[in-house]
């Protein structure tokens, strides 16, 4: 079959393309990183406070005079209670009695492989640990607004008229609003908080693109001739969006999700400062990169280190591979 | 060319109709109820009802809907809620800083990546290309927030070739001095994507059929490119910088924040802060307009230059 | 290049101004803020910064002595302190004769004094509905025929400024009288409070809506120029009426040394100010390290940088020459819970009386990580806070001790033993079986952001499922008015200093105004009353004693921490010590020219 000649071919000019080959192998093993952290098989205990307070990279050695242990402010003795009496002194009084010898804190490592937070956490994990979330969003918002992209363009492109205008006033509308506001108003919409969240605002805000340059594919191909051809047979018309021309433009749609996934890496960044970013549990390049702002000042340059390395090698890697994908399949550009 | 025009011009009508929708939605339900913030530390709920009533914001929703219409088609947004200044005065005073900023840095950076992409477009496949496609791509995958931060500590602070932030009254000091380092962040930051679009701008052209017969009709290499591609190239480039302008206006937040540029960027954080929103009616409006008026004009343009474009 | 630019720029103002050598003979302070300001119309401003200009443009009729510790309250713009009548409801102020307002077009180029009635009518404008003043709480309940006036002005729907007040008087030019409802202790600390300070009336009629960007007051500076939320500029008052520095500075050693340089100046020493809004603490350290500004004290991230965990400067930095003034915030913060026992309709599991209850509060509280908050998010930059109301504010008591311990193993015990039994998934329940979740509300900042993990992290050892529910600043004061916040980090600063400002948050009738946790004791209430009629002295504070207890054994608040204020100075800044209760110092200090122009 026709298509399958055409994928076949781009693979086998892809395979030739030895760095964007390298590229491709460097997001499948991100991707692999990603599994495997969802699932709980690495970088389980991230959030664990193994080092004391910022932490240095064990290759720097440790600070001298590590932090003064603050002191406790337990057991400072009794305290007047004024008159005023507690209705939980008898069970406090029962608690202490059962509460002997002092409560043992596990010792912290004065250095961690390449430096802590303030909390004493791992960066490095924190860095793992942000990569699936950092790409699990730019991934599924991609993908949502691919799907939303290709959805809107192909009912416009396709079917003109009415639902032509419709969404061309919705892509008017989306694109005028400035980008800020529009966040607002989605992260507002979807009242949810972290991690989906973002992908929502990403996915909502981001399928305006990939609208157009589908609607436009649509628009071409829907008087090529196997189209009619299939009009001619009886095909439904969704059948014909979907099965006969989606095929044909899906080259296209594939550059351009994985475009949106390097871009949405990247945004999550601004909306964590603009404070829409991921819950607490967990932790994303954005805000790791956001903490790092005031570390770089303090001289703990490493999480911010971190996070940019962690990143810049996965968006370098997918843009080239992107561009190598593009090659491939529209060798023309080449 | 008239009709087509005053069929876009008409087409606006809707679009703003949705835009001010969308915002009226977004403070109305989510916004957050300025009067809390306005009363201050201590407050009782007949302060808040009197504050709600000075605002407006305890009229029934479409009287609101209609005031704000009967707004845009004054062109008049009142004043902001939280300083009284008029919004128009906000705008007319931000706008100077914005551009000062934003002028030189599309002016530099769309000259610097147009003159690389076209060397790279001019020497495709070769080494030099995928080099430069590979740096471009590396500085592309650092974040605006990496850049400001490191080139501020660098080159304002450990190298003192810049003033660390501030704002001046002469132009000539605002340009030179305080938006400097402003314009460089924003070369670094733009310059990479630029010349990777903009490449492919190229590439484009050269794969046209008239480049093919420009050079089968034995003109030279160079006078191609400079005459034919280069001319041709530039549509869609100043296509693309229009088309970001009102974007950026808004957008710019980040680097008018770190360097202390008194631009509409920073101003818009700051009404959304606050919930000012007639600052922020008016922002949306006007950045919906400019864009909507830059759309056509881009669309205009095209069909000047090219006549093969066809406006339907 | 900066050399260069700066060789160039002096090149163009000389050849402009055409005189040599007069350009850097000005002393201008250059300060910023760390956020913008709105305005400086005094009765439509709550925020801090715009408080400090509008405190420098007029002139309000009590004032603070500079050095004075605890805080001191000394004559203004008034003669003498007011006399009191016998009953505490008269208040008598006598203005110093020839006070003149800053020119200003308003006045039509005649001198303009300022007269009892400019207090008189700056106080009416506190309750003219049209500025919906934040701070009209200040005065709110309090004069007699004032609150009657605003009311009726809500109805017609204007302000009568002119129809006469019964506790608002001026029998001549320069004599106020003020009359109470009621007793107040503190009214003299609310006409020390910087927007109290007087404007006149003509100008307000003259600018109208444009108010807060023309303010013509007759303190030391006036308004020079102004780009909104980015530069303000203040210079010098040439009608000012030229008060004479005079502060004793008892036996801090620092605070000798200033009085030595200043003691009889003739004040302002300076010029102007210069005030740039930086919003990034980046952008502000940086600045402050390259001599682009004089005085920095809002860098609280990165203090490290330049302070010893031991409190002093570094070593780098005093070489440079860098002062270092250290002073406690007058403020407190502290882990807040919702008392209710509903909320919005929703039973609330932290709220109410019930011994499950406070066991349920008291455990949370014992496993918050306070040596955290001050270790790792305060930089060591703060002091625990054992007490409601701060240092440096009357009623204040050192040697006061929090009875709630850091113990969560205690903690644990406790809920074990009250019935939160811990589930499959590690996280306890309600006595009843049903799930437990605290929702805890802040704000979508980066600040904030390190609270919630340290929440997170507390709550996490006692097994307390947490869920973080984020609203944007307005939103989180409307909730937090509406009683629907369960449970958050709060604050409160100083607005005058006396532990009243602080022991009302919790007063029951307070609630929907300023006792966010709804809490409602008639212990603590009854108490509170009392301690109202008292000055401050041992009787008020056995009450406040109690009232504290009352506070801890009911666990409403987990008390947190007051702020260190770590203030940089260049070595030119002459006499800054960071007044616990004025806004800005600037009246009082002067730059060293010979180490200016180094």
């Amino acid at each position: 079959m026709r298509q399958r000649g055409v994928w076949a071919l781009a693979w086998q000019r892809f395979r030739r393309d030895r760095l964007g080959f390298a590229c491709f192998i460097v997001v499948i093993a991100y991707v692999a990183i990603m599994i495997a952290a969802a699932a709980g098989w690495i970088v389980r205990d991230w959030s664990e406070e193994v080092g004391v307070s910022y932490a240095p990279p064990t290759f720097l050695g440790a600070e001298e005079a590590a932090a003064v242990e603050a002191k406790a402010r337990a057991h400072q003795g009794p305290v007047a209670d004024y008159g005023i009496p507690d209705p939980l002194v008898a069970d406090l009084a029962e608690i202490a009695k059962g509460l002997s010898g002092a409560a043992s804190d596990a010792a912290r490592a004065p250095t961690l492989a390449f430096g802590g937070d303030k909390w004493g956490r791992d960066v490095l994990k924190k860095a793992v640990k942000g990569t699936q979330t950092s790409l699990f969003v730019g991934l599924t918002a991609a993908m949502l607004a691919s799907f939303l992209g290709t959805l809107f363009g192909a009912q416009a492109g396709y079917r003109g008229g009415r639902v032509d205008d419709f969404f061309n006033w919705l892509y008017s509308v989306f694109t005028s609003v400035p980008y800020l506001l529009l966040v607002l108003a989605i992260a507002a919409v979807v009242n949810q908080k972290g991690t989906l969240t973002v992908i929502l605002i990403l996915g909502l805000t981001g399928w305006t693109g990939i609208f157009r340059l589908i609607r436009a594919e649509y628009m071409k191909h829907k008087v090529r001739e196997y189209v009619l051809a299939a009009d001619a047979i009886g095909a439904s018309s969704s059948r014909r969006m979907y099965v006969h021309i989606l095929p044909n433009v899906s080259h296209v749609l594939l550059v351009q999700l994985s475009l949106h996934v390097v871009l949405f890496i990247k945004s999550e960044v601004i909306l964590t400062f603009l404070g829409f970013g991921v819950g607490v549990d967990t932790v994303s390049w954005g805000s790791m990169l956001a903490e790092a702002g005031s570390e770089l000042l303090l001289g703990k340059w490493w999480q911010l280190a971190a996070a940019t390395a962690a990143m810049a090698v996965l968006v370098t890697a997918f843009s080239l591979f992107t561009d190598a994908m593009r090659d491939a399949m529209d060798p023309k550009l080449k | 060319m008239l009709a087509y025009t005053l069929r876009r011009l008409w087409q606006f009508v809707p679009t703003l109709g949705g835009v001010v929708l969308l915002v009226f939605f977004l403070f109305n339900f989510v916004g957050g109820d300025p009067a809390y913030l306005l009363a201050g530390k201590i407050s009782n709920p007949a302060q808040i009802e009197n504050i709600r009533r000075q605002l407006g914001v305890d009229e029934p929703y479409p009287v609101q809907l209609w005031i704000f219409v009967k707004q845009i088609l004054r062109g008049d947004f009142g004043a902001s809620w939280s300083t009284n200044e008029r919004v128009a005065d906000i705008f007319a005073t931000r706008l100077g800083p914005s551009l000062t900023v934003l002028v030189p840095l599309l002016l530099i950076s769309t000259l610097l990546s147009m003159a690389a992409a076209m060397l790279v477009a001019y020497v495709r496949g070769s080494l030099t290309d995928r080099a430069v496609m590979i740096g471009c791509t590396v500085g592309q995958s650092i974040s605006i927030l990496v850049y400001i931060l490191v080139f501020q500590y660098v080159f304002a602070y450990q190298l003192g070739w810049f003033p660390v932030q501030g704002w001046g009254v002469a132009f000539a000091e605002n340009l030179l001095r305080y938006s400097a380092l402003a314009i460089i962040v924003g070369i670094a930051v733009s310059l990479a994507p630029d010349i990777r679009l903009y490449r492919t701008f190229f590439l484009d052209e050269i794969n046209q059929d008239y480049v093919r017969t420009a050079r089968a009709k034995g003109l030279s290499e160079g006078r191609v490119m400079w005459v034919h591609v280069l001319r041709n190239a530039a549509i869609p480039i100043v296509t693309n910088i229009l088309l970001q302008l009102p974007g950026l206006l808004a957008g710019a937040f980040l680097i008018e924040r770190f360097f202390g540029i008194p631009g509409i960027g920073r101003e818009v954080i700051l009404a959304v802060e606050r919930s000012d929103f007639p600052v922020i009616k008016a922002v949306t409006v006007y950045v919906a307009v400019a864009t909507m008026v830059v759309n056509l004009a881009a669309d205009l343009l095209y069909r000047a230059i090219d006549p093969r474009v066809q406006l339907k | 290049m900066n050399a260069r630019w700066r060789v160039l720029w002096f090149a163009v103002l000389l050849s402009a101004a055409g005189v040599a050598a007069a350009a850097n003979a000005e002393k201008i302070l250059r300060v910023t803020f760390q956020a913008a300001e709105t305005g400086f119309d005094p009765v439509r401003v709550h925020d801090y910064y715009s408080g400090s200009v509008i405190e420098a443009i007029y002139d309000t009729l009590l004032s603070y002595d500079y050095l004075a510790r605890p805080a001191k309250l000394v004559p203004n713009s008034a003669e003498a302190m007011p006399q009191v009548s016998a009953d505490r409801r008269t208040y008598t102020f006598h203005l110093r004769k020839g006070i003149y307002f800053a020119d200003d077009p308003a006045f039509k180029g005649r001198k303009r004094e300022l007269t009892a009635q400019d207090y008189a009518y700056s106080i009416r404008r506190f309750f003219d509905p049209k500025y919906r003043s934040p701070y009209a709480f200040l005065f709110t309940g309090k004069i007699v025929g004032l609150d009657e006036l605003g009311d009726k002005a809500k109805q017609t729907g204007r302000f009568d400024y002119d129809s006469p007040v019964a506790g608002l008087q001026t029998p001549d030019r320069y004599t106020l009288v003020i009359r109470l409802k009621e007793p107040d202790v503190n009214f003299n600390y609310v006409l020390s409070f910087p927007l109290t300070g007087a404007v006149a009336r003509e100008v307000i009629d003259t600018y109208g809506e444009e108010s807060p960007s023309h303010p013509v007051g007759s303190g030391a500076f006036y308004l020079k120029r102004y780009v909104r939320s980015s530069k303000i500029v203040l210079a010098k008052n040439p009608a000012y009426r030229g008060l004479v520095w005079d502060s004793e500075p008892g036996d801090n050693p620092r605070f000798k040394k200033i009085a030595e340089r200043m003691k009889g100046k003739r004040l302002p020493l300076l010029d102007g100010v210069e005030i740039s809004i930086m919003e990034e603490t980046q952008s502000r350290w940086l600045a402050f390290q390259r001599g682009e500004t004089d005085i920095e004290y809002q860098l609280w991230e990165v203090s490290p940088t330049f302070m010893t965990d031991d409190g002093r400067l570094r070593p780098e930095f005093a070489r440079r020459g860098i002062q270092l003034d250290r002073t406690i915030d007058p403020e407190i913060t502290y882990l807040a819970f919702n008392m209710q026992d509903q909320i919005g309709g929703v039973p609330n599991p932290v709220g109410g009386f019930g011994k499950e209850r406070i066991a349920l509060r008291r455990a949370i509280a014992m496993a918050y990580r306070l040596d955290d908050q001050i270790r790792i998010i305060r930089k060591a930059q703060a002091v625990r806070a054992q007490y409601p109301i701060p240092p440096g504010v009357a009623g204040h008591d050192p040697q006061f001790r929090s009875s709630i311990p850091y113990d969560p193993r205690a903690a644990n015990a406790l809920l074990e033993r009250y019935g939160y039994k811990k589930g499959a998934d590690g996280y306890r329940h309600q006595p009843d079986g049903q799930p437990l979740v605290i929702r805890y509300t802040s704000t979508p900042t980066e600040r904030d952001r390190q609270f919630d993990e340290l929440m997170k992290r507390s709550l996490d050892s006692i097994g307390v499922r947490m869920d973080i529910e984020k609203a944007r600043f307005p939103e989180y004061l409307k909730l937090q008015k509406q009683c629907r916040v369960m449970m958050s980090i709060a604050a409160w600063i100083a607005d005058y200093p006396d532990g009243d400002n602080f022991m009302q948050l919790l007063y029951g009738p307070n609630t929907g105004e300023s006792n966010n946790s709804c809490y409602r004791s008639k212990e603590y209430d009854r108490r509170y009353e009392k301690s109202r009629t008292l000055p401050d002295g041992p009787e008020r504070d056995r009450l406040y004693h109690e009232m504290t207890r009352l506070m801890e054994v009911d666990t409403v608040w987990l008390l947190g921490d007051s702020r260190i204020r770590n203030a940089l100075q260049q070595p030119n800044v002459i006499g800054f010590t960071k007044h616990p209760v004025l806004h800005a110092e600037w009246l009082y200090l002067d730059l060293d020219p010979d180490l200016t122009a180094q």
